[in-house]
């Protein structure tokens, strides 16, 4: 059995840690690119949304290399169309001939426990350390993510985070073992430090919001946070997946959020829709300059709530764009708009500026 | 006091309204509590020109009808009526989209929204038709009453619907079945006037939901069929009658999608998979506010002639 999965950004890497520590042969996703998007596109049902297609590329690519398994997690709970990625994706393929496997988890720690164990056959304990493995590299990478979103703004030799954080997610990639992993913790954080940066440099923050998948795979978003950060824009995104898992665990934290945003919308309206309301929210609160949602073309939930976010953006003065990606957008088309609102976004912080210093 | 109620989406919804020609159901159940109500009229080309202007682009075509008729209702009734459908006495959810319906409608006018959750996980139906004619001042006593006015008319139209089928699938002419949500079905400017063209090409036309399940035979679900468990009420309904009325002969199926229909995007691969897989000709067609009326008419002539 050989085993794929969805190209999930940086997180592909934990993936791979996962299934390797769990003794399972994998054949990893190629990273999404452009190819794999067309091809996915091309056989999936054209009225649904980009991150099934996407998945569908990625398998493709992935089923040429030898992959006869796919290993799929869709969320039970939700009620947007993730619930039904595995039945439409296992229909997608078997249509346009491909004689694959599905494994579809759903999002509970007992049927994901139950299906790796039949897959893999490893035990109790190597299933709890395999999983505190992943989890280990998968909040690496997010602090990674998180701490490059401070310092692109910053960095004196421009380019300099992103080209010692590239390095840094091949070399995380490689890594086994837990001490090998506590040695590279220490390793770049030594790096990290030694990067140079305007420490006191005060700069316009956007918060990027929207829909999980597209906000945190920059081979989707077209490195959004990098183009931002580069631009001199400090970004701030709540939504990965340990956010996400957190909510799983505490379910009380989704009643909080209905109880703060309950004035714009009274009810979940499936995915996080009531996240990136709570989140613009927050945004506005603590004085930011600007809110980014990005989401699948058509996202049911996030369409949903687009109208109450532009409301927000209306009574607020927040500088807001909404970018929907499907596979026929273009990078040169993002990009145009990116910069327009980036120069809106510096305008409103210079604005702001000026106030405050009392010119 | 006045109420107007759009008639789009929710409008359409059993167990609220069991099609156009019967149901009436909130319009009972307003005008028993004494409330006058103001329906907004058939759909029509300034209503759905309106919608589509203040829509967000990428909501379904029918969601897009639905604020038309809201900013139709705006500044001619004390209040509009847009209830938050949220699961079905089966306890499955309505479309997500509904679930946020009244949020949407309230920032788009100035008019009042009257809401009410109708979540069949955590109460009956009447439960919250009581908490809304409380919201309205009225009595209890005069709820009930209302209540049991409204459904006792659903039932017999329910009925009606039923006899019809019999006589329909029994026709001489070619049986053509339409699939589709009842917000389609039964909005005649919506749909192109889908079924006075079928009709006027020689066709018996009958509507998915027209077609009758027993309660009892949906509890075990037969495998006949191979589709997900839908947790969306019309996903489980749509998929329950193709398989009953597949028991019956007919000459083709039609299915009718709201252009962006996010729901229709996963249903429409197991209702194809359902005619295809039994040798029944389908046809697929999205609607949206540029549908052109001789377009439409030229697939469907195209579809009549690969049937005869």
């Amino acid at each position: 059995m050989k085993i794929t999965f969805p190209y999930w950004g940086n997180y592909t890497i934990a993936f791979k840690a996962l299934f390797k520590k769990l003794g399972l042969s994998i054949v990893p996703p190629e990273k999404t690119n452009p190819r794999a998007i067309e091809n996915g596109a091309k056989i999936s049902p054209e009225m649904y949304c980009l991150p099934l297609k996407i998945n569908i590329g990625n398998y493709l690519s992935a089923i040429k290399r030898g992959a006869d398994t796919i290993f799929m997690v869709t969320s039970l709970g939700g009620s947007c169309r993730l619930r039904y990625y595995g039945a439409i994706q296992e229909k997608v393929l078997s249509d346009a001939g491909y004689d694959v496997n599905f494994i579809v988890f759903d999002q509970t720690p007992k049927d994901i426990y139950k299906k790796i164990k039949e897959v893999s056959g490893a035990s109790f304990w190597q299933i709890i350390k395999a999983a505190w493995f992943f989890y280990e590299k998968l909040r690496l990478i997010e602090k990674l993510e998180k701490k490059a979103n401070y310092l692109r703004p910053r960095e004196r030799i421009k380019g300099e985070t992103d080209k010692i954080l590239m390095q840094a997610f091949l070399n995380l990639d490689k890594i086994n073992t837990k001490k090998e992993l506590a040695e590279f913790k220490e390793g770049i954080s030594q790096k990290i430090s030694e990067i140079k940066i305007d420490k006191n440099k005060d700069v316009p923050k956007v918060g990027l919001i929207g829909e999980i998948f597209t906000v945190s795979d920059g081979a989707v978003n077209f490195g959004i946070e990098e183009k931002l950060g580069r631009e001199g824009v400090e970004v701030h995104r709540e939504m990965d997946i340990t956010y996400h898992l957190k909510k799983r665990v505490f379910p009380w934290k989704d009643w909080w959020i209905q109880k703060k945003i309950n004035h714009y919308l009274g009810s979940t309206v499936g995915g996080h829709g009531r996240d990136a309301i709570y989140e613009m929210l927050e945004y506005v609160k603590k004085d930011f300059d600007g809110v980014i949602q990005l989401l699948p073309f058509g996202c049911m939930p996030e369409t949903t709530v687009r109208p109450i976010l532009q409301k927000i953006h209306l009574k607020s003065g927040i500088p807001f764009l909404s970018l929907s990606l499907d596979e026929q957008v273009a990078e040169a088309g993002i990009n145009t708009r990116i910069e327009a609102f980036v120069d809106v976004v510096k305008n409103y912080y210079q604005k702001k500026y000026e106030k405050l210093s009392g010119h | 006091m006045t109420i107007g109620i759009p008639k789009a989406l929710f409008y359409w919804k059993e167990p609220f309204s069991t099609g156009a020609h019967i149901g009436h159901f909130w319009e009972i159940f307003f005008e028993s509590l004494g409330v006058e109500v103001i329906l907004s009229p058939e759909t029509n080309k300034e209503i759905v020109e309106r919608g589509v202007k203040v829509s967000d682009p990428e909501f379904c075509f029918a969601t897009k009808v639905f604020l038309g008729h809201i900013l139709w209702l705006e500044g001619k009734v004390d209040y509009i009526f847009v209830p938050r459908l949220k699961t079905n006495e089966e306890k499955l959810e309505y479309c997500p989209k509904f679930f946020g319906l009244p949020d949407l409608a309230k920032i788009l006018v100035k008019t009042p929204i009257l809401t009410e959750t109708f979540d069949m996980r955590e109460g009956k139906i009447e439960t919250s038709l009581e908490k809304l004619g409380k919201k309205l001042d009225k009595n209890a006593i005069k709820i009930e009453k209302a209540i049991n006015n409204a459904f006792l008319k659903e039932k017999g139209s329910k009925k009606k619907q039923e006899q019809d089928f019999l006589k329909k699938i029994k026709s001489d002419k070619q049986r053509i079945v339409l699939i589709s949500h009842p917000y389609n079905l039964y909005d005649d400017y919506v749909n192109v006037g889908i079924k006075k063209k079928l009709e006027k090409l020689g066709a018996e036309v009958i509507f998915i939901d027209e077609v009758p399940v027993k309660r009892q035979e949906t509890r075990a679900r037969s495998q006949k069929l191979d589709y997900p468990e839908f947790h969306w009420e019309f996903g489980k309904e749509i998929m329950e009658k193709i398989e009953e009325i597949l028991k019956y002969t007919f000459s083709g199926a039609i299915e009718i999608s709201s252009f962006l229909c996010g729901c229709d995007a996963v249903l429409k691969e197991f209702v194809e998979k359902a005619f295809k897989g039994n040798k029944i000709p389908f046809l697929y067609l999205i609607i949206d506010e540029n549908t052109a009326d001789a377009g439409l008419q030229t697939r469907l002539e195209a579809f009549m002639d690969t049937i005869q």
